[in-house]
């Protein structure tokens, strides 16, 4: 999981744990081109836009996520129309005298599994567990990390020291463990007096609680080095409070890196919750989640690979948009930062 | 300087203990399966487990626990005895350490030997027909998750089971001791499939830097001054683009030291990953909290060198 | 004892049509229970009883790691396979019988007097313990074996259930000492008499082919049983042809079994073959332990003197079915499985409910998901193959009422009987979420999953569980404080050839406990606990099958649990190893009898 983080950062900045990460100018640290005063140029927006029209990658990947939105949103109307049944129908019928499922046929283009559940069903559906666990999970630890990664950044001082001695202590815990036991324990009735319940809820949780620390170790880096800037001064001398400097200054210049970094984070968090169903804790059948057919497949692998096959590539298509669509963003936010 | 040092290995001491007094806790107060009635067996009654519990330190109070446990470790490095398996925590680790390092060090030897040159020759021909594919590929790698990969993998080439039998299957991994060639052809496999992710990574990591090494003044210096491109890119240019990436290696390796779960399932590789993975569905929480300590420990040294490196090669650092 | 031949013969009569699709015809009937095996398949009854030659190594591949090799805790079946080749008790049985026990360290069948309370045992002469003991086994190892069944640091776990009429026995239970009790008498070197007080002479008596009754000497296990827990298994002498390596102070640990890792068995060199019936043909047991049962499975079907002593992986059966059929053995009689139900509270304590779920659910499916006909049956009744009174209860059809009818499940019954139950529509219309946990290994998450779906379809709303299967039974559907609704993946094997042995531990209210409780759906129905009581004391094999064949009616017609599947389990062997398998032990391969080719 670390080398996907690590590929989050891309450079020097924030990989340094003491989270020493100094005042801008570090290579491969965001920078974000602030507006000028004088001649009105375009705005920051219009610039993106255009930068971000001319990269076709970019685009073509865009286009693909929307896709996914529209198969997630539409996802009983799209079986419908293929005439596929629905992905929790079992059919015994589907599989040998030795209960092996079938394989693709011309009534299920990606075969059965051992239920006799149509997997091209499944893998459909499953687009709704992967953009869920995906924009929440990362949503969820993007606000917690935006939170604290400000205030260790604005207030400095202890506050800072005692913030980053936390995302250390929290950066030494092997998340997979974490949530395995967290899983394990959790398993029938939920934790914490029942809020984190198995299932979806338990795996944003889990993911929250992994990454949050990347979002505000870089949210921290950028606070430190925009309170330092003379809008802010400004501000300060005009006496404006505390809050106010966050909200009305400060947090819109996150906006931009946030969400290229948020969008960097999406594909992780996907990937997090398959390792997660793979290893047994995670979304709770019989509900589809491409990770959890994949665990489900291994049994039986090597005599119905369709089973495997296709919720992979799946994941493939959809973690390789996400990738390739933050790139984009990055890369039309930043100029200087070239391809 | 050795002020800096001395903060930082306290700091790291103190990290430990927090992050085994978390686990600790943790494990004790969710809701798991009961070490002591896995213990016994199904059929135990109440009494046997009742002895069993007592006999395993478990009816005493939490803090006591937890004194005694930190006691054992930090004095007497001593992890407790696995209720499952029987045996003290240190030795099981210490059987499986091998096989989690092997895994490890011939992955990490060939993600960086193919990774960073693909990331220097990208970030040299940018833009490229060569640079565009390479990045491409990678980015395919990156985006698919490693345990998919090992599954395809042994589905095309597993001896036993594959389309194309070249590699050995699942399960076959031996130590280095038992039989040295055995142990390389099982390890084959996993370390391209775990090779395979991180090689990508680090590739458009290299290239990424390079890049921006490439464009600095010094760069355009050292041309200046007549050098050769091969010196002026070897010398200068990678020389300086290595550094993030230490840094992020360093923590890789320490992570990955600390058990790469998902690989060792798949290939069934006895390493800590697997250790750990299994301790977990059995709860059998002294190995699990002895795995998290040892990845804790892994991360821990590595990010207390590489700062040790930084404020070495960097004094700002030092008084931050 | 039981008459088997009998019972083939009625059976064969009213055999349940069973066609191997893929295979086309069927097959030799199994003797006893008109359980079809399919063709060209061994099992523990047709293959022979001594095949090869004297000598060799068999290495054993198994996933699973032992639970207990301490013959007064051993209680598993893969822990029989290692105890029943080192440790003799009073009686056991050869391998193709599970109704008719040998004397084994008797020297003849016991007697029966005093209206049922007394029981006299003759020791054998001549055998005697492996090194370091050596010395010759008298009936006071027997007696010190039984009674340390009650002492806290051994904690067996069947003690109470069999033992506890013993005279003194239920005092000696409470204060765990594992003292010599009035129960038990030696009144020389080679007589022990067992004193009861009820006449429960026949299930104590059958009780002793446990491994409890094999003899451990006291002067020697004294001082690991005072040890919190005993550590006699991991220094245990041995009385049968072979012995778990030691060294010269009698440790095990570490060499004869290191945990998770292996096992291995030596030749006892104090064993007289003259005193056994066991031919012992190996010299040597390895016995490996961990690894994937799939890649197991292909190393033993392809490979040389080995086989995998558990249950393979579902596509070894079927690569052991196609391609390697005379590899494979299938023992019926190796047990059950049925989806437990919370009969003491929520919408199951409605039997109305319950005969709904069963009419409901599809049972060939659930064991097409566990690996088709080859290596199920469908179940209809508790009492299974191979155990008396598996006829009277009802055969293979079993009872014939409606909602038992249809293998394949039928909604128009169920939804009768969930009107019955007061719901109009057929359908469950409380508020109610069902609290389901079941194993999440394959094939069990399958059927866990099956049954899911089932429950849905009837109306209910579900929450399922997928956990560890040692966590499932000792944490949730063990513990009746969890009140999980459904346990789809429960499962019975019988401790011996008796109705008792099936029925009454699993069923009888007056066996539910706080923990470990095998009285997973906490059946407690006054009119079947006091039948039980009184075929407990029943004397005569045909008659007690008859007395608890009743019972095994009536727990039909209360529908106290689901049954769906009698297992044969599938065994596999290399093809130079003249393998024969234990019927009374899910056809495990027997050390003592197996040789290589």
């Amino acid at each position: 999981m670390s080398t996907g983080a690590a590929e989050l950062w891309g450079g020097s900045g924030p990989a340094r744990p003491t989270g020493a990460g100094g005042p801008g100018g570090t290579p491969g640290e965001f920078q974000f081109p602030l507006p000028e005063s004088g001649v009105a140029a375009r705005s920051p927006l219009q610039l993106f836009w255009r930068r971000f029209r001319r990269d076709r990658v970019a685009l073509c990947s865009l286009a693909f996520v929307v896709f996914l939105f529209v198969v997630a949103l539409a996802a009983p109307l799209i079986v419908k129309l293929l005439g596929l049944p629905g992905p929790n129908v079992q059919n015994p019928n589907l599989t040998d005298s030795f209960g092996s499922p079938l394989g693709p046929s011309l009534a299920h283009p990606f075969g059965v599994d051992q239920l006799g559940q149509d997997v091209a069903s499944r893998v459909i559906y499953g687009t709704r567990v992967a953009l869920e666990v995906g924009i929440f999970g990362t949503a969820v630890a993007t606000l917690i990390g935006i939170v604290i990664g400000t205030l260790a950044g604005f207030y400095r001082g202890w506050v800072d020291t005692l913030l980053s001695r936390l995302i250390d202590v929290v950066l030494s815990i092997p998340i997979l463990l974490l949530g395995l036991g967290i899983g394990a324990a959790c398993a029938v009735r939920g934790c914490v007096g029942g809020t984190v319940q198995p299932g979806l809820g338990l795996v944003i949780f889990l993911i929250a609680l992994a990454n949050w620390t990347y979002i505000a170790r870089i949210v921290r880096g950028l606070v430190l080095s925009l309170r330092e800037r003379e809008f802010v001064q400004a501000s300060r001398a005009l006496g404006a409070s505390d809050a106010r400097i966050m909200f009305r200054e400060i947090f819109p210049n996150l906006l931009a890196p946030i969400i290229v970094y948020a969008t960097l984070l999406i594909p992780l968090n996907i990937l997090l919750e398959a390792g997660l169903s793979f290893l047994g804790v995670g979304i709770r059948p019989p509900t589809a989640s491409w990770g959890q057919m994949i665990a489900a497949a291994t049994p039986i692998f090597n005599t119905a690979w369709w089973y495997m096959a296709f919720p992979g590539l799946a994941l493939l298509l959809t973690v390789l948009a996400f990738n390739l669509l933050g790139d984009g963003l990055r890369d039309a936010l930043n100029p200087r930062a070239a391809r | 300087m050795t002020r800096y040092i001395v903060r930082r290995v306290l700091w790291g001491i103190l990290l430990l203990i927090l992050v085994t007094a978390l686990m600790f806790v943790l494990f004790r107060i969710l809701p798991t399966g009961d070490p002591a009635r896995l213990r016994a067996g199904r059929n135990a009654s109440p009494k046997a487990i009742a002895a069993i519990r007592h006999d395993l330190g478990l009816d005493k109070s939490l803090p006591a626990q937890f004194w005694i446990y930190m006691k054992d470790v930090f004095l007497h490095f001593n992890l407790g005895y696995s209720y499952y398996s029987n045996a003290p925590v240190r030795g099981l680790i210490a059987e499986r350490l091998g096989a989690t390092l092997s895994l490890m060090l011939g992955g990490a030897a060939i993600w960086l030997a193919v990774g960073l040159p693909v990331g220097v020759l990208s970030a040299l021909r940018r833009g490229s027909r060569l640079d565009r594919v390479s990045m491409g590929t990678a980015l395919v790698f990156v985006s698919a998750p490693e345990y998919w990969l090992g599954l395809i993998a042994l589905y095309l080439f597993a001896a036993d089971i594959g389309q194309v039998k070249i590699f050995p299957g699942a399960g076959s991994y031996v130590g280095l001791t038992s039989d040295p060639w055995k142990w390389f052809t099982s390890l084959l496999l996993p370390w391209l499939v775990l090779a395979a992710g991180s090689a990508a990574v680090y590739a458009r990591l290299m290239r990424g830097s390079l890049t921006e090494t490439m464009g600095e003044d010094y760069i355009r210096t050292a041309r200046a001054k007549g050098l050769g491109e091969r010196r002026v890119v070897l010398r200068h240019g990678v020389r300086s683009a290595i550094n993030p990436i230490l840094t992020i290696l360093a923590l890789d390796i320490a992570t990955l030291l600390g058990g790469a779960i998902l690989v060792e399932v798949v290939f069934d590789i006895h390493g800590i990953g697997l250790l750990a993975y299994t301790a977990i569905r059995h709860s059998d929480l002294l190995v699990v909290q002895g795995t998290v300590l040892l990845g804790a420990l892994f991360v821990v040294v590595a990010n207390i060198v590489v700062d040790i490196a930084y404020a070495y090669l960097d004094p700002r650092v030092r008084y931050s | 004892m039981s008459p088997t031949r009998q019972l083939a013969a009625a059976a064969i009569a009213g055999a349940f049509a069973l066609g191997l699709a893929a295979c086309g015809s069927t097959s030799s009937i199994s003797g006893g229970s008109g359980i079809a095996v399919a063709k060209g398949v061994q099992t523990p009854r047709t293959e022979p009883q001594s095949g090869g030659r004297r000598g060799g190594t068999l290495t054993v591949l198994n996933h699973t790691d032992f639970e207990q090799l301490d013959p007064g805790l051993a209680y598993y079946n893969i822990d029989y396979e290692v105890v029943y080749a080192t440790q003799r008790p009073l009686f056991s049985y050869k391998p193709n019988t599970f109704s008719e026990p040998s004397p084994d360290m008797a020297s003849e069948p016991a007697q029966i007097s005093g209206g049922g309370r007394t029981i006299t045992v003759h020791i054998r002469k001549g055998v005697h313990f492996s090194p370091p003991v050596n010395r010759e086994v008298t009936s006071a190892d027997v007696a010190y074996a039984i009674e340390r069944g009650t002492n806290g640091n051994v904690g067996n776990p069947y003690f109470p259930s069999y033992f506890s009429s013993l005279v003194g026995a239920k005092q000696e239970i409470a204060e765990e000492k594992g003292g010599p009790f009035p129960g038990i008498t030696t009144p020389n070197r080679e007589t022990i008499v067992f004193h009861l007080t009820e006449p429960k002479a026949p299930i104590v008596l059958a009780a002793l082919v446990l491994p409890l009754s094999a003899p451990v000497p006291e002067e020697y296990a004294k001082r690991y049983d005072a040890m919190k827990p005993t550590e006699y298994g991991n220094h245990q002498v041995a009385t049968g042809p072979y012995m778990l390596k030691n060294d010269s102070a009698g440790k095990v640990l570490g060499s004869g079994y290191v945990p998770g890792k292996s096992a291995t068995l030596v030749r006892n060199p104090n064993w007289n073959p003259k005193t056994d019936f066991r031919p012992a043909y190996l010299n040597q047991i390895d016995i490996e332990l961990g690894g994937d049962t799939t890649v197991i499975g292909r190393q033993v079907l392809e490979g040389s003197d080995m086989v995998q002593n558990e249950a393979p992986a579902q596509p070894t059966v079927r690569l052991a079915y196609e391609k390697f059929r005379s590899q494979l053995e299938l023992s019926p009689g190796a047990g059950d499985h049925y989806v437990a139900v919370d009969n003491k509270q929520g919408p199951f304590a409605k039997v109305d409910v319950r005969k709904a779920f069963w009419a409901a659910l599809d049972r060939v499916a659930m064991n097409k998901a566990r690996g088709g006909e080859l290596v199920t049956n469908v179940m209809t009744h508790f009492i299974y193959p191979e155990i008396p009174g598996f006829e009277q209860a009802g055969g293979l059809k079993g009872p014939r009422v409606d909602y038992n009818d249809y293998p394949q499940g039928n909604a128009a019954v169920a939804a009768k009987y969930m009107r019955l139950a007061g719901y109009p529509s057929g359908k469950y219309t409380g508020g109610k979420a069902l609290q389901i946990v079941g194993s999440n290994e394959s094939p069990s998450s399958e059927d866990a999953e099956i049954v899911n779906q089932t429950l849905k379809n009837l109306g209910f709303a579900t929450k399922l569980t997928l956990v560890e299967s040692s966590v499932m039974y000792s944490k949730y559907c063990g513990t009746p404080a969890e009140a999980i609704d459904v346990c789809p993946n429960v499962g019975w094997v019988a401790d011996f050839g008796d109705p008792q042995a099936v029925l009454d531990v699993a069923f009888n209210g007056k066996n539910i406990v706080s923990t470990g409780n095998n009285n997973w759906g906490q059946v407690n129905d006054p009119e079947i606990n006091k039948a039980m009581e009184a075929a407990e004391l029943i004397v005569g094999t045909q008659a007690r099958a008859n007395a608890w064949a009743q019972i095994d009616r009536k727990l039909v017609a209360r529908a106290v649990a689901i049954p769906f599947d009698w297992d044969k389990q599938p065994s596999i062997e290399s093809k130079d190893v003249a393998g024969v398998g234990d019927l009374w032990n899910t056809g495990s391969w027997d050390y003592s009898f197996t040789s290589l080719k």
